[in-house]
């Protein structure tokens, strides 16, 4: 047996990035030809999003999608985004694992992963390669290149290359050819951006397909202030991230000034307090510090209790104003409410939950509330049952809300966090944790409240109205009786009685019921 | 045999203008709340059973004292409150111009449809009233509320009862003889207190519950050989047929003999001519006779008059349920006799016809039962 193992020589070598995810890309959610279009689109379109609204730019985003032959599909995203520098093109398409998302602050895009997916799958189906054209405000040029990756070498391969005076003032468009089932995967995509648009009013998206074209055009011109970059809050850091910072930083600093000029919401005070509490000395220089060291420094300061709360400066939130106008735009309801709540956190990580109540006009009549969910702004589509929204919502007594089901009644549920708590590999569903779960349960409950107090009023209005006709109808019969058993003229009865009737309705307070 | 004197009636009729004079001042008190910008508001007393009290002392169903507010301006009133004040303008209506319609007349003048536009916008339209269930409803209203009967209100009905005997009526200005009418009888109009009651030659009145026995009795010339006036309302009496029996008690004195088949049906139709019925409770004062007698059948007759057992028939579940009910009613639970035979009724579940008398013979019931009974005072009350 010895003799045959030494016989046998072991051959070893790195897995590039970009390997792993072609051997595993449904990972990164490229399971078949439906789901990778569905995937591709998204990608393109979260990036347009993010280099627009992130940086104060009202999105213009084009989406152009043809079927071609052999299922081969023909996919362009056009955005008026800040643009790529051309230096930068290559390497941001070719290379797994690059991207310029790497801060602390709520954005789409976070791995610097989703474009390359969507180039890696349309290079081993189709092998077309993909193709950019970019521009920033200040150049006076555009660039053009054709980008396929080397595998093996997580690089960039660079197939043409061309400069030319520039045909619009900033943004970018990508191109590519990738297998894909157009006819399945439509409604998903079409629904995907139907959802970006209600919680984008601000953008203006334009969907062309081969026979048609959708058009969201934009219902507002603010834009919901962007997140800024921010520290990570101490109980949310882990062990390599900080032994990172510790790299990064000057030997020579203490722990406690380390402590102050890396993390969020630490100050003199509060670092001293927890590293005596955790069994330093905060004067300890920053190349004393052995590996062992940073373990115990990073699990007490998950444990320490006394820290000050996150601050939800990375956050995003839509606002309740935006958010309402966003759901109007899409279901054409006779109510909307909105509620933002304020920030909490878990785990070191700031959060915010929002949450739009929609009833009535379009909304579709159905047996439980209609889930529209996102996370960071994302449309999520699948696995709603498994996701804490769901859960909230089954868990309401909608009736003491004046709701009887089926009813025309959706609900919009909006978290932010710099980490949003996805369950498993396939982020669509997001997990029941107890702070995230207690605060959507208080946005919908309010937002319930809300409506309720709407269909009261409805119900008042319409009593009232009902009132009137029932009365109303009767007083010509009544008058021209009581006219001629009294002997009087039957128009001065009739409009007494109407008079009466009008006072009486103004009196029942129905005034400023909300228009449907 | 001189005739019977006659005693003051204390339930006459008002007069004619006295009749309208009331119906307008009603009307007028709505019309005056309407001009001081008030909901004008009817006051009706209650006509249910909760609100039917029975008056131990004179022996009749009274209405009591609760009384309903119908608002114009309550949702769930307005209907009622202007088909009340349509039915009044129909009726003053025929007052003034001395009309006579019926029930079904006054239905069928004030139908008619209204067309309206709903909250929703849409045009819609609406019967005054669907069926003369509802038109009769607001009459028995402005009866209640007004204290006067649809007979003083110049209302007819289809009048069903009959009578003959020695007495002489004046109706129209002509005489008529209730004693001359060969094999027929007189039909009673709806409004008894048109009549006068002139000359009355008789011992007693005995009324039966059903038309083929009042004719036997008639064609026998039961009356005649035993000096009495004979009555049908053909089964449940209409007020005229409870009106004029009244009348012959209350103006002449003379005792009201009643015959029913033996069933929870004839009991209670005894004591509608007695006490009142739960529905017409507000007019009993007028309509009922309070001292009139069970003459029969009764349930103890089945053994005592050896009723033939082909002639018994098996109670059936709605009779016995209608025997309970009315062991509730006061005026039959004030009443030893009653309860006995209601009871014995329960317990035997047998019930017989009038007809099962002629088991013993077609004489039998004239020449023996009733003669039998009236002079042996084997009635109950
Ligand atoms: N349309 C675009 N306009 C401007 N910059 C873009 C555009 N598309 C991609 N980029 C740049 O390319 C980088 C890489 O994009 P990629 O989609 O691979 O990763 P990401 O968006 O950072 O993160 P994720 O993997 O979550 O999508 C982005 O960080 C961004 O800097
Ligand atoms: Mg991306």
């Amino acid at each position: 047996m010895a003799a045959r193992l030494s016989s046998r020589r072991e051959k070893f070598r790195g897995l590039s990035p970009a390997e792993f995810f072609y051997k595993n890309r449904e990972i990164a959610g490229f399971s078949n030809p439906v789901r990778a279009l569905y995937q591709t689109i998204r990608e393109l379109v979260e990036n347009a999003l993010d280099a627009t609204e992130t940086h104060g730019i009202l999105p213009e985003i084009k989406v152009n999608i043809k079927p071609l032959e052999n299922d081969h599909v023909f996919v362009r995203v056009e955005d008026n985004g800040i643009g790529i520098p051309p230096t930068e093109i290559p390497i941001v398409f070719g290379r797994v694992f690059y991207g310029s998302k790497y801060q602390l602050r709520q954005t789409r895009g976070v791995f610097g992963l989703g474009v390359k997916m969507a180039v890696l799958y349309a290079q081993i189906t189709t092998g077309k390669p993909l193709k950019v054209v970019s521009t920033q405000n200040k150049s006076k040029y555009e660039y053009e290149f054709e980008i396929q990756i080397d595998i093996a070498h997580n690089m960039p391969i660079i197939k043409n290359m061309a400069i030319r005076e520039k045909t619009f003032p900033h943004g970018t468009i990508v191109e590519l050819i990738t297998e894909g089932n157009w006819t399945l995967a439509r409604r998903k995509i079409e629904s995907y951006l139907e959802r970006t648009a209600m919680i984008a009013p601000y953008a203006t998206i334009v969907l062309e397909e081969l026979d048609s074209k959708k058009e969201y055009r934009r219902v507002s011109k603010v834009l919901p202030p962007p997140p800024e970059t921010g520290k990570y809050h101490p109980k949310g850091a882990d062990l390599e991230l900080v032994k990172n910072m510790i790299r990064r930083s000057k030997k020579s600093l203490t722990l406690m000034k380390f402590l102050m000029e890396n993390f969020d919401g630490v100050g003199k005070k509060t670092a001293e307090n927890f590293l005596t509490w955790a069994g330093f000395d905060p004067e300890t220089k920053l190349s004393k510090l052995t590996l062992q060291d940073i373990e115990i420094l990073v699990r007490k300061m998950k444990e320490y209790e006394k820290w000050r709360r996150p601050k939800p400066i990375t956050l995003s939130p839509v606002g309740e104003s935006l958010l309402k106008q966003g759901v109007k735009r899409i279901l054409n309801p006779s109510y909307v409410t909105a509620v933002t709540r304020p920030p909490s956190s878990f785990g070191g990580n700031p959060f915010i939950v929002e949450v739009a109540l929609a009833y009535g006009g379009n909304v579709p009549q159905s047996d439980t509330p209609t889930l529209y969910r996102f996370a960071n702004r994302i449309p999520l589509l699948y696995d709603e049952g498994a996701d804490v929204s769901r859960k909230v919502i089954s868990s309401i007594d909608w009736s003491i809300y004046k709701v009887k089901f089926p009813a025309p009644l959706a609900i919009v549920t909006h978290i932010c966090s710099t980490k949003i708590p996805f369950k498993g590999v396939g982020k669509e569903a997001i997990a029941e944790v107890p702070e995230v779960e207690k605060e959507l349960e208080i946005a919908i409950r309010e937002a319930a409240r809300r409506l309720r107090r709407h269909l009261s009023k409805l119900e008042k209005l319409y009593e009232v109205k009902r009132r009137k006709t029932i009365i109303g109808k009767y007083i010509p019969e009544v008058s021209r009786a009581l006219a001629y058993v009294s002997n009087l003229d039957e128009k001065v009865l009739a409009k007494k009685l109407q008079t009466m009737l009008e006072k009486d309705i103004k009196t029942r307070g129905v005034i400023n019921v909300p228009a449907a | 045999m001189s005739p019977r004197r006659r005693r003051k009636s204390q339930s006459a009729a008002p007069s004619e203008e006295e009749v309208l004079r009331i119906l307008e001042k009603w009307g007028q008190s709505l019309t005056e709340q309407i001009l001081k910008n008030r909901y004008p508001t009817l006051e009706i007393p209650v006509r249910t059973l909760s609100n039917t009290i029975w008056d131990k002392k004179r022996k009749i169903l009274v209405l009591g004292p609760k009384k309903a507010r119908r608002s114009f301006f309550d949702v769930g009133e307005a209907k009622r409150f202007m088909q009340t004040v349509l039915m009044l303008s129909i009726i003053v209506r025929a007052r003034r111009e001395g009309d006579y319609p019926t029930i079904r007349d006054l239905y069928y003048t004030g139908k008619h449809t209204i067309y309206y536009v709903d909250e929703m916008g849409r045009r819609r339209s609406e019967e005054t009233w669907n069926d003369q269930r509802e038109s009769n409803a607001v009459i028995q209203d402005i009866e209640v509320a007004t204290g006067l009967l649809r007979e003083h209100m110049g209302i007819m009905h289809d009048a069903k009862g009959k009578i003959v005997g020695n007495v002489i009526i004046r109706s129209k200005g002509y005489d008529i003889d209730l004693s001359r009418l060969g094999s027929g009888a007189y039909a009673v109009p709806p409004n008894v207190d048109k009549l006068e009651i002139r000359r009355v030659d008789a011992d007693y009145v005995l009324v039966v519950e059903k038309d083929a026995i009042f004719e036997r009795l008639n064609e026998e010339e039961f009356w005649r050989k035993h000096n009495c006036v004979l009555i049908t309302g053909k089964g449940q009496p209409d007020r005229s047929t409870r009106r004029i029996t009244r009348r012959l008690w209350e103006e002449f004195g003379l005792p009201v003999y009643v015959l029913t088949d033996a069933d929870s049906y004839g009991f209670y139709i005894y004591s509608v001519y007695r006490s009142g019925s739960i529905s017409l409770s507000y007019e009993s004062e007028r309509l009922a006779t309070p001292e009139a007698r069970f003459l029969g059948v009764t349930v103890t007759d089945i053994t005592e008059y050896k009723i033939p057992r082909n002639y018994i028939i098996k109670a059936t579940d709605r009779d016995i349920k209608r025997a309970q009910e009315l062991l509730r009613y006061p005026w039959f639970k004030e009443s030893k006799a009653w309860i006995e035979q209601l009871k014995l009724f329960i317990k035997k579940k047998e019930k017989v016809e009038i007809e099962a008398l002629s088991g013993h013979g077609f004489k039998f019931l004239t020449q023996t039962y009733i003669p039998e009974k009236i002079k042996q005072r084997k009635w109950i009350v």
